[in-house]
């Protein structure tokens, strides 16, 4: 750790109260305190008095970026983000949910972010293997180096040694826990549609109470719609109150995405959506 | 709750050969909402059509199902048969039980089933079908004809001839394409550039075409009726409004480069016009070759030009016109024999492909007409290979039809000009088209010798290392024969423009493997294409002589014309549109659609469908993550149903 979590809450606050001061945003995104300290919730700053109320710890794993498109097209607004939250606002760009113009990005390179359920380091897992923002205007630290090296998909390793039948039986066991307290959908970033499809009566796409059928119909839809968009914050897996692992999929969807497209999800705000943009030379692989 | 019709077509066997249609009528009088069902033996018939209009009066029908063949064939017939009923025709529904059904199988019980399925799947859908009205656009009366070889030259003129205006667009600094660097036409053997150069001055003249060389399409937008077609200009250097072509800048010019014209064989300036007979006939900078544009200095052409024309600063420049309808009409190039290194094309000298061989013949090319090799001796022997990379399963499958022809030809030319013994090495001749065969017979009197077996080898003589050696299996007498000779013609696979993909997808062009595009229906629609007021002639849709080019050109232009010439058409209904209250603001639709259909509308947040653009072919409703875009006709609803028909078999 390049920097203590202290310094990046201390910097944090120094840069959110210099914007609200300023008049340069309006609103800035952060963190602050939930019921306990282990478990801080998004907060949002409107004003320079509610800095204080800033605070940054190993517990701040939840995605800003949820939250950018919860405010009218050209609100100016800062947004605290880590690496995967970055890769989120890229991608929100790309999609021109987001102006970047609108945007001041308060990066934070850091590393041994926890689960706040399990207390369990969440790097390995889902973190797109990143440490630092691939976007930011002000870094609140110095870039975070040196940290093992692991691909983002060797946590896959596996779930891809099972079968077809093995893995359908794994996801029919998985989703059909699932409460259909749609937390994953809240928490996810690029999850922006009002109303989602699954809220919808006419067609009614499947069934809304919490049985496999629906369920399935959901996650798997959920998934597809995510496809090539879902950046690796881990937020929904972690939002999820039954612990279902919804990131294995994502993270498979992404890796034949980025094996057949070679791009990965908000790496860049030059690329465009890749399951949106047709290339002459595009992979036919999915179509096989 | 609505009133259904179902009426089973036999289509003589082709459908009750594999189908029981008398047991799918029976089904269908089982299904919801049907009030009749009938099957019949020709449905497109007239008793058939006046069997459904009667039905439709009989039994107050408000839905009408027709299982029968393609829509493509027969859903416009019979959507007049409801027209005339005072039904709304977006009420009917064909069921395709031929070609997806009973010429895809050879069992009766697997037919009958899948014909079943489909049709349980149609009537559901029936149900929730809605009215549609079409609308009614204006028709730009311009068309856009794409390549100015005889193809593009010849519609062109046509349709300028009927009074319509012609925007013609060339890659080249001159129109004119490939049959301007032929010599001689078979099977007539008259001079290409006599009977070609009067229509390109034609071109040049009619006051209803506006030829744009050195010009590449670069986008399309729009569709039938309606494109807008984005040009780029490329920078010539010259400034053409003011040059009066007295080429006084060629003789002057110090660079050099490989004259595409004369297939490589000569070198020409880096100011320069291809070929005397050049349309336009003012010159343009190739800005590899100019020595200004390499090292920084030179500009003599601007200094000897009187004109003041020559603009080192020129830059491409972009123009949109408005067409009602595109001929595509962009040729071909040769395949690249080097690949195909058994023949030793681009290693011996003495091998020339067809096209290098056709300049040798030309007045106008480097050697003026006179047949020598490339060391300037003349040749004593020369061996003329046909099929070289074409009627090949390793590298092209197809014919390249002209060949056997053009090969004759060049026999003749040879024997005219040369005392040379002419070998034609040959799979087998075909001579069919006018005169074709007479040509062919004329040459064999002609003392042309000729060996039927594909050259299999090209190699240099060992005992005389100047010479070439052509070994082949002569499959008349079965033996294996080496023949020494001077020179070697390639009769290489005719292809697709480099481009051709590009254009492809500029214009949303289907292609066939070879690249060669897709033409609507290979035999009752060879010239459009499978996207509205887009048509093609010429080579770019398969390998073809002059004859049948200009009878294709001629052909677009009239099937062009057949759209440029009303004011207003009348659209499918089969639009999309947005529910805003549902739209995310994704704006996937304004990614994927290839028309240019949707935008964002930035103060209400949502996206927007521009109905004069939509084709309705449903891209956007399929990427549409909340289902907000509705296809008419397809709506979720509908296709819903039908899948649940389907699947409950």
């Amino acid at each position: 750790m390049a920097i203590s979590f202290e310094q990046i809450e201390q910097n944090l606050k120094t840069e959110a109260r210099k914007l609200l001061e300023s008049g340069k945003v309006s609103l800035v995104l952060a963190y602050g305190r939930g019921y306990d300290e282990n478990h801080p919730m998004p907060y949002v700053a409107k004003h320079p008095s509610d800095v204080d109320n800033i605070v940054f710890n190993e517990y701040c794993t939840a995605n800003l970026a949820r939250y950018l498109t919860r405010y009218p097209r050209r609100t100016k607004i800062a947004i605290a983000a880590k690496a995967a939250d970055s890769r989120a606002v890229v991608q929100l760009i790309q999609e021109d949910k987001v102006c970047r113009e609108d945007l001041v990005v308060l990066g934070i390179p850091v590393y041994g972010m926890k689960n706040f359920k399990t207390g369990e380091a969440i790097d390995s897992k889902t973190t797109g293997g990143l440490s630092n923002p691939v976007l930011y205007d002000i870094l609140l630290g110095e870039e975070v180096h040196g940290q093992p090296v692991s691909s983002p998909y060797d946590v896959l390793a596996a779930y891809e040694a099972m079968d077809k039948e093995e893995r359908w039986a794994f996801w029919q066991r998985e989703l059909g826990r699932c409460i259909r307290c749609y937390a994953c959908r809240k928490a996810c970033p690029m999850c922006y549609c009002d109303p989602c499809f699954i809220d919808q009566n006419k067609p009614k796409w499947g069934e809304k109470s919490p049985e496999s059928p629906g369920n399935l119909m959901y996650h798997l839809t959920r998934f597809h719609h995510l496809a090539g968009r879902c950046i690796d914050c881990g937020e929904c897996s972690r939002a999820c109150p039954v612990d279902i692992p919804l990131y294995l999929f994502h993270k498979k969807v992404a890796k034949d995405c980025e094996e057949m497209f070679g791009q990965a999800a908000g790496m860049s705000i030059g690329d465009k959506p890749v399951l949106v943009n047709f290339r002459v030379d595009d992979s036919d692989k999915i179509l096989e | 709750m609505s009133r259904i019709g179902v009426f089973v077509c036999h289509c003589g066997l082709n459908i009750a050969k594999t189908v029981r249609v008398s047991e799918l009528a029976e089904f269908a009088a089982t299904l919801p909402d049907v009030v009749v069902a009938k099957d019949y033996k020709f449905m497109c018939s007239t008793p058939g059509q006046e069997m459904i209009a009667h039905d439709i009066k009989a039994h107050r029908l408000d839905r009408v199902i027709v299982t029968a063949c393609s829509p493509l064939m027969h859903e416009q017939t019979f959507r007049k048969v409801l027209a005339a009923s005072g039904l709304n025709q977006y009420l009917l529904t064909i069921v395709n039980i031929r070609e997806q059904v009973s010429w895809v199988t050879h069992d009766i019980d697997e037919g009958t089933a899948k014909a079943k399925a489909l049709l349980n799947g149609a009537v559901r859908r029936a149900r929730l079908l809605a009215p549609l009205t079409s609308r009614v656009i204006d028709v730009n009366s311009d068309v856009l004809v794409v390549g100015g070889g005889i193809a593009g030259i010849q519609a062109a003129l046509e349709l300028a001839n009927t009074g319509k205006k012609v925007y013609l667009v060339e890659k080249n600094s001159t129109i004119g394409g490939h049959m301007a660097q032929f010599d001689k036409t078979f099977p007539t053997l008259d001079c290409s550039a006599c009977i070609l150069t009067p229509k390109m001055d034609s071109v040049l003249q009619h006051k209803n075409i506006t030829l744009l060389t050195s010009c590449e399409v670069s986008e399309v937008k729009g569709f039938v009726g309606n494109f807008d077609i984005t040009i780029r200009q490329k920078a010539r250097y010259v400034d053409h409004t003011r040059c009066n072509a007295c080429l006084a800048c060629t003789e002057k010019c110090p660079g050099k480069a490989v004259s595409e014209w004369d297939e490589g064989l000569v070198k020409r300036k880096a100011i320069y016009i291809p070929f005397p007979q050049a349309v336009p006939q003012k010159p343009v900078i190739d800005r590899d070759a100019c020595t200004f544009f390499k090292k920084g200095k030179c500009r003599l052409c601007e200094k000897v030009c009187e004109q003041k024309a020559i603009d080192f600063e020129q830059q491409d420049t972009f123009t949109t016109v408005k067409v009602g309808a595109v001929i595509v009409a962009t040729g071909y190039d040769l395949m690249d024999t080097r690949a195909l290194i058994q023949y030793g094309y681009g290693k011996y000298p003495g091998v020339y492909n067809a096209l290098e061989v056709e300049r040798l013949f030309n007045s106008a090319g480097p050697t003026g007409g006179k047949v020598t090799l490339r060391d300037g001796k003349e040749p004593q022997a020369i061996a003329i290979l046909h099929c070289i990379g074409s009627r090949d399963k390793n590298n092209y499958e197809h014919c390249s039809r002209v060949c056997c022809m053009y090969s004759l030809k060049f026999a003749h030319l040879f024997k005219e000009k040369t005392s040379a013994d002419v070998y034609q090495f040959y799979i087998d001749m075909r001579a069919a088209g006018k005169g074709y065969e007479e040509f062919y017979n004329r040459i064999i009197e002609e003392d042309v010798k000729f060996i039927r077996g594909k050259g299999a080898r090209v190699a240099q003589s060992a005992d005389e290392p100047d010479r070439l050696v052509v070994e082949a299996e002569d499959t008349i007498t079965g033996k294996f024969i080496r023949l020494p000779v001077d020179m070697v013609v390639l009769s290489p696979a005719i292809i697709p423009r480099g481009d051709a993909k590009d254009i492809a997808r500029l214009f949303n062009l289907s292609t066939d493997r070879y690249g060669f595009f897709m033409e609507r229906h290979p035999k009752l629609a060879p010239l459009s294409t499978m996207s509205e007021g887009v048509f093609i002639a010429g080579v770019c849709q398969s390998p073809k002589d002059i004859p049948d080019t200009v009878a294709q050109a001629n052909g677009a232009a009239a099937e062009a014309l057949t759209i440029v010439v009303k004011d207003k058409m009348e659209l499918e209904a089969t639009t999309a549109m947005v529910n805003p209250a549902s739209c995310c603001a994704c704006q996937n639709c304004v990614r994927v659609c290839p028309y240019g259909a949707p935008f964002f509308n930035e103060a209400k947040g949502v996206s927007e469908i521009n109905e004069a653009l939509c084709k309705g072919c449903g891209l956007c409703a399929s990427v549409c993550p909340p289902s907000a875009i509705i296809a008419r006709h397809f709506t979720n609803d509908q296709v819903l149903a039908e899948m649940e028909g389907l699947l409950e078999f």
